[in-house]
């Protein structure tokens, strides 16, 4: 018999090429793929909404966002992602689903998400300008902050969007949390949608 | 068209999907064919004011009821259909 084994890479081995592509002179955009993170969805059962709040507390000492916002704390970020629900993201193992036992014990059901999306950071000048040919959430600093969020639809693909932490140049970082088996799509329209800006293609193995 | 939703706040239209009259209720096991007919198959044409299910599935997957003038698409109430959050069951 043949010998078998996974091989574990990511939905967008085949399409994301590391490089510069598009206009010449100073990249308005950086796409940048992260890869190998933990991320768990998190539901309330019926009528424990309160319970888990309390759950998610004690674990994670802040309040687990209940409107659409990215909540950070020292090793994870929580992520809204409709009524009851949200999406815990992280590195390292310390919040992955095995490790969420407390939470699953009576107030929520938890989902394994970590292979089935694909997270883009979409970077640079131009960002918001090249997200605005997809998305129609107004990503003006004055109305989508750090920390804002959003369970929307970019070209016709359900994502969840929110904006992290500026980077150190002070431009503003937009998360794209998208199904693994539409990032490839996904990838080729915000390339498209990047070109005319010049776009820094790369890969990470950080959360922004 | 955009619609307000109580969790998302104001969307575009193509972030939802229409299902139809929020009107008809399920009727009860015993209620006789010609309910169960009635509730399957029957609808009133509204011009008007109507109350209607939408689905936010471009966005947060809840179900609204929505309050629409089919004439002029003026929308005067959107709300968490029964069951839209854990919190909301069965409000």
């Amino acid at each position: 018999m043949a010998e078998f084994s996974w091989d574990v890479r990511s939905p967008l081995d085949r399409v994301l090429a590391v490089g510069r592509y598009g206009a010449h002179g100073d990249a308005g955009v950086t796409l940048t793929e992260i890869r190998n993170f933990d991320l768990v969805q998190v539901m309330a059962r019926r009528g424990k909404t309160a319970e888990l709040a309390k759950a998610a507390k004690v674990r994670f000492g802040v309040a687990a966002p209940e409107t659409p916002k990215a909540v950070g704390t020292a090793d994870a970020t929580l992520i809204w992602s409709g009524p009851d629900q949200f999406f815990i993201l992280s590195k390292g193992r310390k919040h992955a689903m095995a490790a969420l036992a407390p939470l699953r014990a009576g107030s929520a059901s938890l989902s394994d998400q970590s292979h089935a999306r694909v997270l883009i950071a979409v970077s640079g000048a131009k960002a918001r300008a090249m997200l605005a040919k997809m998305s129609s959430i107004d990503l003006h600093p004055s109305v989508f902050a750090v920390g804002a969020a959003a369970a929307t639809s970019m070209d016709h693909t359900s994502v969840t969007l929110w904006r992290g932490n500026d980077q150190a140049d002070g431009q503003a970082v937009f998360n794209v949390l998208v199904f693994a088996t539409f990032a490839e799509s996904l990838w080729h329209t915000m390339l498209d949608s990047a070109a005319e800006y010049g776009v820094v293609v790369g890969h990470s193995e950080d959360l922004a | 068209m955009r619609i307000v939703c109580p969790f998302c706040g104001e969307r575009e239209l193509g972030e939802f999907t229409y299902l139809g009259d929020a009107k008809p209720v399920r009727p009860a096991a015993d209620a006789g064919e010609e309910a169960v007919y009635d509730y399957v198959y029957l609808r009133d044409n509204v011009a008007g004011v109507m109350s209607e299910n939408w689905y936010h599935g471009g966005g947060c997957r809840a179900w609204l009821k929505v309050t629409r003038n089919t004439l002029t698409h003026e929308i005067s109430a959107v709300e968490p259909a029964a069951g839209a959050g854990a919190a909301k069951v069965g409000a």
